[in-house]
């Protein structure tokens, strides 16, 4: 497994998508940053008089920075790209025939796999999300960090939900075989047309029963981790949003590690 | 007799097209096995099989004298090229060769250069891959499949694609390996003529059955490969040929001669043949006969 993880890693390093897929991530910091910058700071310029009382009361603390860069299409739509393509390569090219027969267990590919994902996602996320977070703290005007245990648990929270997505992402890539059929499950999911879709299931839920103690959206995945409040989100809400991406981890990669095993490699 | 590869009835089957039709094959030590077959023969899946890329749907195989079940943990004495190598076109040649060695644990990197200086790629090693003609391919393709210092090779049409330069080079290197790294050798190809050159024994392989296998000379009794010269003066050629000692030939039309021994020694015989001040129009070591037969047993033959 850790020879299968370092020659992953080494292909990552090696590879222009990786690299280009950082920068866009390091843009869209750089991006995210100055439209908040502008919207909370200075919204004359974006909203004119109207609108700008209302925006320029607002307080950015630690939490709102996961809030405004974490839980955003933008950075999502950028890791699962890196996920897809990452996870497909060894198909795509027909390199894994070089090396799947080698491996006893034809499922560790898979897992090594997705492991060196989640170190490529957390690189990728260390260093946009770390760069966000300091123009914040160095150049907002009304940042302030507030608790940092609250902090650090929400942060640990959303990151395990990022995880997960990696983890759904690479298994459409595994079951469709195909980076296209990856990117269009991922992107549904990211831009949250699934998300949608789930609310009608809520809408169906409540019309059967009068006052559901639990909605379908509580539970899935993509609308939990949307609807996931980063500001205010109390040790319970974080404890339920962990458990569901513990659920997806485990399904995700314990689905794609069986289906590896499982198929012939074409 | 132990075989260092026996498959036993193995099969493949995709819903109702069965790919591998109870094949059993045995590999000695040190051999070049040809397996010949028309393309979607089953060649490919059968490779495949024994690569541990597809699993039989029935039959068992044994490769170093173990079972299929506990052929795993030989797997890294097993170098493969299927179909066409499977390389990162963005990456280099010396990159692909690193991860196929990271795979294996390896950390050897001058052995790595070593092999790449083999196959004739040490000058290219950081170009990508992308760049690499077929043919270079072909090579980092079979150097990759060297790089767990394999015992038995599984070569699935690894002179497809290529230009006849191409073809040499890949011929004389495979040739290499056999003689200078003893490795048993699993080759196939559509080409029969290609295989002729290099295999010691061939399996004629179609539509997933095995209905053929001989060896080298054999193949050579069978299939009557002659040279066949076309001198300016044949009867006197005649006379010169009988001088050289050759018995076994014949004249066609009273212009074409057909030498079925010493198939090395054309160059000689041209150069007798000039000595004595006749002039060689054309030479030529012909195998349609090769094809000919390889129809007939296809079912494909010529009317």
């Amino acid at each position: 497994m850790f020879n299968l993880i370092k020659m992953n890693l080494y292909r990552m390093v090696h590879a222009v998508s990786t690299w280009v897929l950082a920068i866009v991530a390091v843009f869209l910091a750089f991006l995210d940053f100055g439209i908040m910058k502008i919207m909370v700071d200075d919204p004359f310029k974006l909203f004119g008089s109207a609108s700008s009382q209302m925006l320029g009361t607002t307080t950015i603390t630690g939490r709102t920075t996961i809030a405004g860069f974490l839980i955003s299409s933008d950075i999502l739509i950028v890791l699962s790209i890196f996920v897809v393509i990452f996870a497909n390569a060894e198909q795509k090219n027909g390199f894994d025939k070089n090396i799947i027969g080698i491996t006893k267990m034809k499922w560790k590919h898979t897992v090594a796999r997705w492991l060196s994902c989640v170190i490529g996602l957390t690189a990728i996320v260390a260093v946009s999300y770390g760069l966000y977070f300091g123009l914040s703290a160095l150049f907002m005007n009304s940042f302030a960090m507030g608790s940092v245990a609250a902090y650090l648990k929400v942060l640990a929270t959303v990151y395990f939900g990022l995880v997960a997505f990696s983890a759904i992402f690479f298994f459409f890539t595994t079951l469709f075989r195909s980076s296209v059929g990856g990117i269009v499950a991922s992107l549904v999911m990211s831009l949250g047309v699934l998300s949608l879709l789930e609310k009608l299931l809520d809408f169906a839920v409540k019309k059967i029963f009068t006052s559901p103690k639990i909605l379908p959206t509580d539970l899935l995945f993509d609308s939990a981790y949307i609807n996931f409040d980063a500001t205010s989100a109390t040790t319970k809400a974080c404890l339920i949003m962990a458990g569901i991406s513990l659920a997806y981890i485990v399904l995700s990669v314990g689905g794609s590690a069986l289906l590896q095993q499982k198929r012939d490699v074409k | 007799m132990e075989y260092l590869l026996e498959t036993d009835n193995i099969t493949k089957k995709y819903g109702n097209l069965t790919a591998v039709d109870h094949v059993t094959i045995k590999l000695q030590r040190g051999e070049i096995y040809g397996l010949i077959g028309r393309n979607g023969a089953g060649k490919t899946t059968l490779l495949k099989m024994l690569a541990g890329l597809a699993k039989p749907t029935e039959g068992t195989y044994t490769i170093f004298g173990e079972s299929q079940k506990n052929t795993a943990k030989l797997r890294d004495r097993i170098g493969v090229l299927i179909e066409s190598p499977g390389l990162f076109p963005n990456l280099s040649a010396f990159d692909n060769m690193k991860i196929k060695a990271l795979t294996l644990g390896m950390n050897d990197d001058a052995f790595l250069r070593e092999l790449l200086n083999d196959v004739g790629l040490s000058d290219v090693e950081k170009r990508k891959v992308k760049r690499f003609s077929m043919g270079m391919k072909q090579r980092l393709g079979i150097a990759m499949s060297l790089v767990g210092h394999p015992d038995l090779l599984l070569l699935d049409e690894p002179i497809n694609g290529l230009d006849p330069q191409g073809i040499v080079e890949v011929r004389e290197l495979i040739e290499r390996l056999s003689k200078e790294r003893n490795i048993t050798i699993l080759i196939s190809s559509h080409i029969l003529e290609e295989l002729s050159k290099i295999a010691t024994r061939y399996g004629i392989i179609h539509n997933g059955q095995l209905i053929d296998e001989f060896t080298h000379q054999e193949l050579l009794k069978r299939c009557s490969e002659r040279i066949e010269i076309r001198p300016s003066d044949p009867t006197r050629a005649v006379t010169v040929i009988e001088g050289m000692g050759i018995t076994e030939f014949k004249v066609i039309d009273n212009s074409i001669i057909q030498i079925f021994e010493r198939l090395d020694d054309s160059g000689d015989i041209v150069l007798e043949l000039a000595k004595n001040n006749i002039k060689t129009l054309s030479v030529a070591v012909k195998n349609e006969a090769l094809e000919d037969y390889y129809l007939s047993i296809t079912g494909g033959a010529k009317a």
